[in-house]
């Protein structure tokens, strides 16, 4: 696999820069986005919100598929070790669990789209609740790897390159 | 030689006992997580703007896809994408400015676009300032574009309106990319950096 790639750099990557943590910003904002907008259309009974909303949850279902990919190969890059590796397995548990999920309510959402735009159901709304929070929980399992474990950052690949992790 | 005015005490030591090894109160940075949100809300406002322009071109195709769609759908998604962007963006910087104030970057680091440090933080600090101002003028420009110039017109915004967002894309990305930095190459907030600048065994301190 490896020889397909280019070779690896001090972050232990092909390219510049991990590129999965740039693709999430469109499947993290999108998706809780969409459940924000939901919740306000319902409140303040503004039905082009759910319109917004839509779109939003179709663009963070593809991009999550994008992520996906970047995501599998930096974590094959990513030489977790102690906890990490843990918490890794656990994110990529969770994320490809997460593609699913948003496939899912996606498809949902289209087909009530199609039926009336201007009204969602209620178990639609807590469906999206259940998404935001699970998007929480792989946020931090995502930033525990980068923010406390240090993974693809250039002191940690060294580290672990002179064999001290 | 000039006599230096750097003081032996670093200023952050003050706050010793209420910082974690990440040098910050907390075990994970705020602002890289409202940078989601920045970022992703700004493209996707200015790309469904884009869509919403072009509307007469691609109707066909979503025709094919049995997708319905109207114009003032896309526009609507140009809106208030960026309405929420505007909002989330104070934080973004407010957050940035924190955690920057205790930010320890790993000494003798170049970054690999041929910045240190300092220079890194300079930057990305006040580009974020003028980013957000960016993103509020913009914002300010489209409610005018919405709900006054263009009120009754199909296509909802300028094309000069799409060609500035455009350009801000690679404006971002570039600031992102000295975000990125401060954090994979200076260790900024990152405890196993941190550890490891200090001469700590990560297999005892990280186990």
């Amino acid at each position: 696999m490896q020889q397909l790639l280019p070779a690896l750099n001090d972050h232990n990557l092909p390219w510049m820069d991990t590129i999965h943590p740039i693709v999430v910003h469109f499947v993290i904002a999108m998706a809780v986005i969409s459940v924000v907008f939901d919740l306000i259309g319902v409140v303040l009974r503004r039905p082009n919100l759910f319109e917004v909303s839509f779109w939003n949850l179709l663009f963070a279902t593809g991009a999550i598929f994008v992520a996906i990919i970047f995501g599998q190969v930096e974590a094959g890059l990513a030489d977790p070790y102690g906890a990490s590796r843990t918490i890794l397995n656990l994110h990529s548990t969770l994320g490809w669990s997460l593609a699913g999920i948003l496939s899912v309510l996606t498809g949902w959402r289209y087909v009530l789209r199609n039926r009336d735009p201007e009204t969602l159901p209620l178990p639609f709304l807590a469906a999206g609740g259940v998404l935001a929070a699970l998007v929480v929980v792989q946020v931090t399992l995502g930033n525990q790897l980068i923010w406390v474990y240090g993974l693809h950052t250039v002191p940690v690949v060294a580290a672990e390159r002179a064999g001290l992790i | 030689m000039a006599p230096s005015v750097l003081q032996a005490e670093v200023p952050i030591q003050q706050l010793g006992d209420w910082l974690g090894p990440n040098d910050l109160p907390y075990s994970l940075p705020i602002h890289p997580n409202l940078v989601h949100f920045t970022i992703g809300l700004f493209v996707i406002a200015i790309a469904f703007d884009v869509v919403g322009a072009l509307y007469p071109i691609e109707k066909r195709v979503f025709r094919f896809l049995a997708l319905p769609i109207t114009r003032a759908g896309f526009h609507d998604v140009g809106w208030y994408n960026l309405l929420a962007c505007a909002i989330v963006s104070f934080f973004t910087v407010a957050t940035g400015f924190f955690e920057m104030l205790l930010a320890v970057p790993l000494p003798g680091v170049t970054s690999s676009i041929g910045l240190q440090s300092m220079e890194t933080m300079l930057w990305h600090g006040v580009g974020g300032v003028a980013i957000l101002l960016a993103i509020i003028a913009m914002t300010v420009w489209r409610g005018y574009q919405r709900f006054l110039w263009r009120r009754d017109m199909g296509r909802q915004v300028q094309w000069l309106y799409l060609l500035v967002g455009l350009a801000l894309f690679l404006v971002i990305g570039l600031h992102g990319t000295l975000g990125a930095e401060l954090a994979a190459e200076f260790g900024v907030h990152i405890t196993a950096d941190q550890l490891l600048a200090h001469g700590a065994d990560l297999r005892d301190a990280l186990p």
